[in-house]
């Protein structure tokens, strides 16, 4: 097979075998590792709830409206950052600029009302080695998967951040929006499977 | 996938369907289903949230054969073996338990 050839060939390597640029490849990369960090830990607690036998009714414990309305907010921070994205693509950086820091807004919203979430939780008497609703890994589980996920968010806000001042200095990339968007997208994604198997199942 | 019209539109049906399995998923919750029905339910829900968000907001469904191949096996097929696996341990605890 001659070098052209396999440059063109989809399973033959060449210069770009995925056809992105390089910045796009390592956060496809970091997404799917980052992705299986949360799956070993969604997977653990799966396994160790299988194992406990009992577990709290989550609807006893958290408000489902509450957490529907968390969800509400994050899934609209998406919609926003895919249009930022579309945006950045047709050369609108001004829109772009705005879609993201709408997405700002959801993601500090999000974080707001999981603080007071996690304040609440606590307050009930909920803490890292007991809680009044039974099984102490139960509470454990809380803090760690949606504590990792929170941090998640805050990285997320504090990226987009970088990306909107830059925007308004003038520094603006439509490749930084798309990347920055990618990430904001994963953080969604976690959250589906999060409310999905630790809120509903 | 969005005309130069209305260039956002389509993210938009997307954001609808979004809430509208959101909804469902808080539904079924809600509805007193066997539980296994509900679990495999709510997968089912997760699944197709997960792969809207992946292939539409993430642009996936337009990539390059071999990202879309090494994402998906990357993250689902992964993620499906690191559960089976050990999720035969957690049953086998619980029996012992039940059992002594």
């Amino acid at each position: 097979m001659s070098q052209t050839a396999i440059a063109q060939a989809d399973w033959g390597g060449g210069a770009s075998p995925f056809g992105v640029a390089w910045q796009k490849m390592m956060m496809w990369f970091f997404i799917v590792t980052d992705a299986l960090l949360f799956a070993g830990l969604l997977v653990s607690y799966g396994v160790v709830r299988i194992a406990t036998g009992s577990w709290p009714i989550q609807s006893e414990v958290f408000s489902l409206t509450y957490i529907a309305t968390m969800t509400f907010v994050l899934i609209s921070s998406s919609l926003t950052m895919a249009c930022a994205v579309k945006a950045a693509e047709l050369g609108r950086p001004v829109r772009a600029a705005q879609f993201v820091w709408a997405t700002i807004l959801g993601g500090f919203g999000f974080l707001g009302m999981q603080a007071y979430e996690w304040a609440h939780f606590i307050g009930e008497g909920g803490g890292l080695l007991s809680n009044p609703w039974g099984s102490p890994v139960f509470s454990q589980f809380f803090f760690v998967i949606t504590g990792f996920h929170g941090f998640h968010v805050l990285t997320g806000v504090t990226v987009l951040l970088i990306v909107a001042i830059r925007a308004l200095r003038g520094n603006y990339s439509a490749a930084g929006v798309e990347n920055a968007g990618l990430y904001w997208h994963f953080v969604d994604l976690v959250w589906v499977f999060v409310f999905a198997l630790f809120y509903l199942v | 996938m969005s005309s130069d019209a209305h260039p956002y539109r389509f993210y938009g049906i997307i954001w609808v369907v979004l809430l509208a399995v959101t909804l469902l998923m808080i539904a079924i919750e809600g509805a007193s289903l066997p539980a296994a029905l509900a679990v495999l339910l709510l997968l089912f829900g997760s699944a197709l949230k997960a792969t809207l968000i992946i292939f539409y907001y993430m642009h996936l469904k337009t990539e390059h054969q071999a990202l879309i191949v090494t994402v998906l096996v990357g993250l689902f097929v992964t993620s499906i073996l690191m559960f089976v696996l050990p999720a035969y341990d957690g049953f086998h605890i619980l029996a012992s338990a039940i059992g002594s």
